[in-house]
């Protein structure tokens, strides 16, 4: 259920600054909540700037543990240096990313294995199944002192279903969740069986969710219906009850990522109707 | 409608409905009664201003559904939603503001055009300038004659050409979709009127502001591809 270009903005965000100006606050490392917002910036605004990608990989490396009481979390700034890794579509970052995808900080790991996914790297495809590989129990069982599961398992997931390899390996280990106990798990993991395989039950089982009484559910079938582009759901996504910004979000993905029937001019009418 | 002391009073069944819409205790019963209300001003029953107020509260109660049929039921009381429309806006709220604006740009009158331009311009919300570039593009202006409405439409069109690089893709599409309303307006009323030089060069500023944003430089896939098809749309003011 990636938000696009939703990620934390940080306060202070829309702050007009120069990308001169970005990478001189993500150099220094006295204060690193200008680090935080530099490293969100140059994602945000897809710097090409050569010194972009070796100054987030530095500020990726530079992790330390939890600390709340330093304010800024110093792995703040290495999950927003992974954010931005994954927007800035360089390939030779996958070695850093698959290093924090191995991190003690889940939030860490999240963020990588976001980056990983947004990158298409294939060779990041035996790291991410492997830790989902324990299943339920394991990777899916909640942590004892959060509301967190043991792994990022809606990330891993989706970073599969959009990396698309289809192995039977990668498929084996997605399948369980389907059968998740919290929808947003198992709408992920339909979301990338629909992408890995096309088959219309995994689209339908989206569709089941968009019908979902809770706002949240809805709103995550949305956004994994969007990733997937699957052009079937354009009704029910006209018709299920959530913000038009995310349905517009949705419908786009329909236009740019899917294919066949309904076809676009019905799609762009659609979005019309919501702006 | 609208003329002091005039005003219709709520006939009974207005009456129970906004009463339910007031006391509505859950997200589904809100959703329920406010459809309810918009269905009954739909259909053509005339708009009280209390049936109108409280229609204009569900917008701040983050219930998007509730709001969906609350905008449907404003539009459908038209310029009797404008004032109480314009006088409650929360600046606090932005979600309540774009659908507040939402109704103003499907109401389409000329008395929001100067919050459409603020919106559009300054507003935070992405949602809100989305609404509003839609509006700026729909203005209707049935009174007016084509020479009256030329300084709205100029205004509107300002307003949509200086927004075509917002950092949002959404309201960049809801400013190609504002473009192209707005330029099958100036086309038809260069029609209707006759030879009309600014008409012209309006409509020509409305196609080169889309031809911009129907290019590669346009990075975003589907406000490019929209762009093409409003361009295809709009006559060619070159051509005779």
């Amino acid at each position: 259920m990636a938000f696009d270009d939703s990620g934390p903005s940080p306060s202070g965000a829309g702050e007009p600054i120069s990308e001169a100006e970005a990478l001189a606050r993500l150099r220094q490392t006295d204060d690193q909540s200008l680090q935080y917002y530099a490293a969100w910036w140059l994602g945000r605004m897809r710097s090409r700037h050569p010194e972009a990608v070796p100054l987030l990989c530095a500020a990726l490396r530079q992790r330390q543990p939890r600390d709340p009481a330093a304010g800024v979390e110093h792995n703040a700034v290495a999950r927003n240096a992974a954010r931005a890794l994954g927007k800035l579509g360089d390939a030779g970052v996958v070695t850093d990313l698959l290093a924090a995808l191995d991190d003690d900080d889940d939030g860490l790991r999240e963020a990588a294995a976001r980056a990983l996914g947004e990158l298409g790297a294939e060779q990041a495809v035996p790291a991410l199944t492997a830790r989902l590989r324990s299943g339920l129990a394991g990777a899916g069982a909640p942590q004892a002192d959060s509301p967190r599961l043991q792994e990022p398992c809606e990330a891993l997931i989706e970073a599969l279903g959009d990396i698309g390899i289809a192995s039977p390996d990668v498929l084996e280990v997605i399948q369980p969740f389907t059968g998740h106990d919290r929808l947003l798990i198992r709408s992920a993991a339909a979301r990338a069986l629909l992408q890995l395989t096309a088959e219309r039950c995994w689209g339908e089982t989206l569709l089941g969710l968009l019908e979902h009484p809770q706002l949240q559910v809805r709103r995550a079938a949305l956004m994994d219906l969007g990733a997937v582009g699957w052009r079937p759901a354009l009704e029910p996504i006209r018709a299920t009850l959530a913000e038009n910004s995310l349905k517009l979000i949705a419908l786009r993905g329909l236009v740019e990522d899917g294919e066949g029937e309904p076809g676009v001019d019905a799609l762009l009418a659609a979005m019309d109707d919501l702006l | 409608m609208g003329t002091p002391g005039t005003e219709p009073l709520p006939t009974d069944a207005a009456a129970g409905l906004i009463r339910a819409v007031e006391s509505a205790d859950s997200a589904v019963a809100l959703l329920g009664a406010s459809a309810a209300l918009a269905r009954h001003l739909s259909s053509g029953a005339a708009p009280s201003p209390e049936a109108v107020l409280a229609l204009v509260q569900v917008l701040g109660f983050n219930n998007p559904g509730a709001a969906v049929a609350a905008v449907d039921g404003l539009i459908a009381c038209g310029e009797a939603a404008v004032e109480p429309l314009l006088a409650n806006l929360d600046a606090h709220n932005y979600g309540a503001r774009a659908w507040a604006v939402r109704a103003l740009a499907g109401i389409g009158d000329v008395r929001g055009l100067e919050l459409l331009e603020q919106a559009l311009s300054a507003d935070i919300g992405p949602s809100v300038r989305r609404a509003a570039a839609r509006g700026l593009g729909q203005l209707r202006c049935p009174a007016l004659s084509a020479e009256e409405r030329r300084p709205i439409r100029q205004r509107a069109l300002t307003a949509l050409e200086a927004a075509g690089e917002d950092g949002e893709w959404v309201v960049r599409y809801a400013v190609v979709v504002g473009l192209e309303s707005l330029g099958l307006a100036l086309a038809g009323e260069a029609g209707e009127d006759g030879p009309l030089p600014d008409g012209r060069a309006l409509l020509d500023r409305a196609r080169r502001a889309l031809l911009l944003r129907s290019t590669a430089a346009e990075l975003t896939p589907v406000v490019q591809l929209r762009a093409v098809r409003a361009l295809a749309l709009l006559p060619d003011p070159a051509e005779p």
